[in-house]
């Protein structure tokens, strides 16, 4: 169970520039954050991984306070949209730098990331370097490393958003599944409504550094309430 | 292939300029004082000796130099907000503009038995050379070095902060597959500017033990009057360059996919910090010292005397005049060997793109005097010199300033050229639109620091203008040497520290003008 | 405001008058080196008082030293622009003089200032000077007073000299120490070898480092304390006597040979060992006026020291051997 609450962060001292968010998701739940550009979706995330410092308020997981945390202690795997992988290094160095960055790996952590690497459906490809894959297959690298990682909190920063219908739609149907066998938590940033209704039965409305809707993704894209989400969605 | 046709005409102009003269000075083999035997450098002892001393300072000195400078490099990238950072980096332009006398004078007053940190007699020897090259390539290379911390995607960063990578892995998965890009080319760079020093290693040698090859192509042509042998050791020369670029390329790899630019903020440990700082004040003390020398010294000169001279006006309007030239042609030329050697390097032909900007580092080791003098040979029964010493002058210094201008922009326009070549082509943007509208404003960092180096480098150089001499024809490089050789040391001090204030100003204002108000190097 | 536009015509007209005039006027090149044409070198006074009587223009071309002018010379051969060539030494005539570059010239040196006579056709000297050791009266109380004991004494000051490939001075030495010890200069040298701080690039690398401290002496000119003394006031910096005497460098000019203007390129030399010419000399090029005369001389230059006898070796043997010399110091400076 992932809480946070009254978590406050500025990005100037004007007091429109002030977000609060709260929110908690529940084990092996994926919530979909959507909301207009600017208004606090990525900085939830940044804040949640410890890139940016929030000035109050507290992240809890299972009750446990983890916003002291340094970034590299955080129960917490990122994928972002792009340069997720190192472009020099090939697959499964890409991916057992998430279990060791001195890559001095004990024989079960190396069957580990192959097992990873084969969950995703990548085996054979070991040596190749991300420059040879699809944009598809370089996420699937990056949810290869979520894996050996073994962090609680899952974190995807329009993590898709550049690959096609298709693909997408498989890898979100793969994220779903890995939370639900792994019992993590995921929060999903995506631009598209359709990846939304697609990935979890709750989503939230994030607009001017607020929660500002919450529920059922069907229910919230169907009534548009408040305004400002019917403003997003374009729908009358 | 439409940038084929520039690039071919760019190479073609600096083969002539470089092998037409040799030839010209092979032709003066008839002339008396020759001996075929001379040639044969290889059972020469002499000259076996100078060439395995050329090599070994050289290696040491770079080795000396980049190194460090990868660090210091570091430092000044992870602190971007530092205060003075600006004013820091401007400072470490300097010491390549000071002329290879005042450098000697200024080391002798940090490390001379006078000195603030006295070394004693050991000062002359490897010790001076290698102290003095250092204090003229350092700052050069973490110039030119940090950039290439600015491509690392921010992403990279922090991911590498959330996997809880060590600085050392930081640094060895994020930051020197960056590196790698640079790095060779600096390190040649920097080789050959200690492979042709002369005055400093004849000077801070403490004897002929300390001879280089540079000095052995300096007699052969001025003492004994032997042009073929001078052709030949400056042959042997390039060869040698040619030889350690080969091995520096191996170091080299371009990037492959994915490149970003973002600024390296990475929040670090107080301990970090301090060493980060520490580093920035030892390389800032380091180049800094022998500088401040200069300006005290000179501060007890006779300022009014020099400046109140309307010759020295004469001489500074002729300086930045050569400058700003040569820094146009050879930023010219250079733009159009590395626009082809980028478009080699994207259609998957990386090799001819590395033999295209080798082609252009590489004429920097050839002395300029074997250049002037075989130009002149060829030139002189045709035209009358004297009309053409600005020309000629602007000529080589622009040639002697293009590896500066390739090592600048050559990363920059490479990751232009990956990211952004097809769009050009899909929006059919050529020409003046696309540097307008893509390359202007996305290259004009690197640009404007090439521009600012070369003029620079041309307003310090003597060695050109001083082969051809004329009646008014001066620079304040040679009105410093004037003033050197006529006992007026006090003079000279003033004078060269106009020089430097001049080259501050010049590079600070070419650096904003070109390159935009954002701060240096990012 | 009328009244500018005429002026502005009258001094156009002036203008165009005078430049006219200069094109009618013949051109004198001389070829010389650099620190001859800087602004406080002879160079611009020269220029002046030639110019005054000569009804033509001078043209001072600076090069970078003696070995650049001849070398220009040959390079240029019967292209070359140049009347005159001004500041070779006699290390560079026998070379010189074999190229067959140069016009006799006719003239002879009247009341000669040089220690011994001066006879030669193509070449006639402007001014002379004496190496020497020059050391800070205040840092270094008893200089050697021989090139002998300067060798010989292993705990003697320590020295600044230059190298005989690329400098003057640095030639001079090597010459001196030839003609005092011969053949056994090797040995002498490497006596000595041990004591040099540096060797320097050119005589200005040296004499900054001097300045600043880095060694008891420096190898310069008898006349560099004179230097001192008239244009800074400062009388701490002597040079040191030596009983052998003191290696001779002469400075000559000579006629080239394809000159087209060989009357006012005569007339040049005959104003060149003229009282107006060599008066110029001893405050600008600070050497020693080559022709002999009370007034010609600053009175500071009676308190330098007295470098007698002059040494100096035959040019023909110096062209011959310098090579071979050169090699023998290099080998032995370089174990």
């Amino acid at each position: 169970m992932l809480r946070i609450e009254q978590l406050e962060f500025a990005y100037s001292s004007a007091e429109t520039a002030r977000m609060r968010f709260d929110l908690s998701i529940a084990d092996g739940e994926v919530l979909s954050l959507i909301g207009p550009s600017g208004s606090g979706k990525s900085t939830l995330l940044n804040l949640i991984a410890g890139f940016l410092d929030s000035s109050e308020g507290s992240i809890l997981l299972d009750d446990r306070p983890i916003q002291d945390l340094a970034v590299a202690q955080r129960p917490v795997s990122f994928v972002f949209q792009q340069h997720n992988l190192f472009p020099h290094l090939d697959l499964y160095t890409n991916v057992a730098l998430g279990v060791d960055p001195s890559l001095r790996l004990q024989p079960t952590q190396v069957e580990a990331v192959r097992a990873a690497l084969a969950r995703l459906g990548l085996d054979g490809l070991e040596r190749r370097k991300p420059g040879e894959l699809s944009g598809g297959q370089r996420q699937r690298v990056a949810l290869a490393r979520v894996l050996v990682r073994r962090r609680k909190i899952l974190l995807l920063d329009e993590a898709f958003a550049a690959l096609g219908p298709a693909q997408r739609m498989e890898l979100i149907e793969l994220v779903k599944e890995l939370v639900r066998e792994h019992d993590m938590v995921a929060l999903l940033v995506s631009h598209q409504p359709a990846d939304a209704l697609l990935a979890s039965a709750r989503t939230a409305f994030i607009c001017e550094g607020r929660v500002a809707a919450l529920g059922s993704t069907a229910q919230l894209l169907e009534q548009g309430d408040p305004p400002e989400l019917r403003e997003y969605l374009g729908s009358k | 292939m439409s940038r084929a046709l520039p690039a071919g005409l760019v190479l073609a102009v600096l083969a002539l300029l470089v092998l037409a003269p040799m030839a010209g000075l092979l032709q003066l083999s008839g002339l008396p004082g020759y001996e075929a035997a001379d040639l044969r450098f290889w059972d020469n002892a002499y000259l076996r000796r100078v060439l395995y001393f050329s090599i070994w300072q050289a290696l040491l000195s770079t080795l000396l130099s980049v190194l460090p400078a990868i660090l210091v490099a570091r430092a000044f990238a992870m602190r971007g907000q530092l205060p003075l950072r600006r004013l820091l980096l401007g400072l470490f332009a300097l010491p390549l503009v000071v002329p290879a006398v005042v450098a000697v004078m200024a080391v002798v007053s940090v490390y001379g038995s006078d000195g603030w940190l006295p070394l004693g007699r050991s000062l002359y020897g490897i010790n001076g050379i290698l102290l003095a090259h250092v204090f003229f390539n350092l700052p050069l290379a973490v110039r030119l070095l940090l950039p290439q911390w600015q491509a690392i995607p921010q992403h990279h960063w922090q991911l590498g902060e959330q996997l809880g990578m060590s600085t050392w892995q930081g640094w060895r998965f994020i930051e020197w597959p960056v590196l790698r890009e640079a790095l060779p080319g600096v390190l040649l760079l920097v080789f050959m500017l200690c492979l042709t020093s002369f005055a400093v290693v004849l000077t801070l040698g403490g004897g002929p033990r300390s001879t280089t090859l540079e000095v052995a192509i300096y007699q052969s042509l001025r003492f004994d009057f032997n042009p073929a042998r001078a052709v030949v050791l400056a042959l042997l020369q390039l060869g040698l360059c040619i030889l350690v670029a080969t091995l520096t390329l191996k170091l080299h790899r371009l990037p492959e996919v994915e490149i970003a630019e973002s600024a390296p903020v990475r929040p670090t440990s107080a301990l970090r910090k301090w060493l980060d700082l520490g580093l920035i004040l030892a390389a800032t003390l380091y180049v800094g010292l022998p500088l401040l020398s200069m300006l005290i010294d000179a501060l007890d000169g006779p300022i009014l005397k020099v400046i109140t001279d309307v010759r020295l006006w004469r001489a500074l309007t002729n300086t930045l005049l050569i400058g700003l030239s040569a820094a146009a042609v050879s930023v010219f030329a250079g733009w159009l060997l590395l626009r082809y050697s980028a478009g080699l390097a994207h259609c998957g032909r990386p090799t001819v793109a590395r033999l295209v900007d080798l082609a252009g580092s590489i004429v920097y080791v050839v002395p300029p005097l074997v250049i002037g003098t075989g130009m002149f040979v060829l030139l002189s029964s045709h035209v009358d010199v004297f009309d053409w010493v600005y020309p000629i002058v602007i000529a080589i210094n622009a040639l002697m300033g293009l590896p500066f201008v390739i090592r600048c922009l050559g990363p920059a326009m490479r990751r232009n050229h990956a990211r952004y070549h097809n769009l050009c082509l899909s929006l059919e943007l050529q020409g003046w639109n696309r540097f307008r509208y893509l390359e202007w404003p996305l290259l004009r960092q690197p640009l404007g620091l090439a521009i600012a180096l070369v003029t620079v480098l041309a307003m310090g150089d003597l060695g050109v203008i001083a082969l051809f001499g004329s009646t008014q024809t001066s620079t304040l490089a040679l009105l410093i040497y004037q003033q050197l050789g006529a006992y007026m040391i006090p003079q000279a001090t003033v004078t060269a520290l106009l020089l430097l204030l001049l080259c501050l100003g010049v590079f600070a204002l070419l650096e904003r003008l070109i390159g935009g108000a954002g701060n240096v190097a990012h | 405001m009328y009244s500018v536009l005429p002026r502005i015509g009258a001094s156009l007209i002036f203008l165009l008058f005078c430049s006219g005039l200069q094109a009618a006027m013949p051109t004198l090149v001389v070829y010389t080196y650099d620190s001859f044409t800087s602004d406080w070198g002879p160079g611009p006074q020269v220029k002046t008082a030639f110019e005054a009587n000569c009804s033509c223009k001078l043209e001072l071309v600076g090069l970078s030293d003696g070995v650049a002018m001849l070398n220009r010379l040959k390079l240029e051969g019967a292209n070359s622009r140049a009347d005159i060539l001004l500041g070779i030494d006699t290390n560079l005539t026998a070379d010189a003089r074999a190229s067959s570059l140069f016009e006799t010239h006719g003239l002879s040196l009247r009341n000669s200032a040089l220690p011994a006579d001066w006879q030669d056709d193509l070449f006639l000297p402007y001014d002379f000077g004496y190496f020497a050791f020059v050391y800070n009266r205040e840092s270094l109380t008893n200089p050697p007073t021989s090139l002998r004991q300067l060798v010989e004494d292993a705990d003697g000051p320590t020295l600044l000299i230059q190298d005989p490939r690329t400098s003057t001075p640095g030639l001079g030495l090597l010459l001196w120490m030839k003609k005092v010890f011969g053949d056994d200069a090797d040995a002498a040298w490497a006596r000595l070898a041990p004591r040099i701080v540096t060797v320097s690039k050119g005589w200005s690398e040296a004499y900054g480092l001097f300045l600043k401290g880095e060694a008891d002496m420096v190898l310069s000119y008898t006349t560099s304390p004179a230097y001192h003394i008239i244009a800074e006031q400062d009388a701490r910096y002597a040079a040191a006597a030596f009983d052998e005497g003191h290696y001779q460098q002469i400075e000559v000019a000579g006629m080239v040979r394809t000159s087209k203007q060989k009357q006012l390129a005569r007339d040049f030399l005959e104003f060149m060992i003229s009282e107006e010419f060599q008066k110029i000399i001893p405050t600008t090029n600070w050497m020693f006026p080559a022709v002999a005369g009370e007034t010609l001389l600053p009175a500071e230059f009676g308190e330098l020291i007295d470098p007698s006898p002059a040494l100096l070796l035959d040019e023909q043997q110096v062209a011959m051997q310098r090579k071979t010399w050169v090699d023998e110091w290099l080998e032995v400076m370089s174990r």
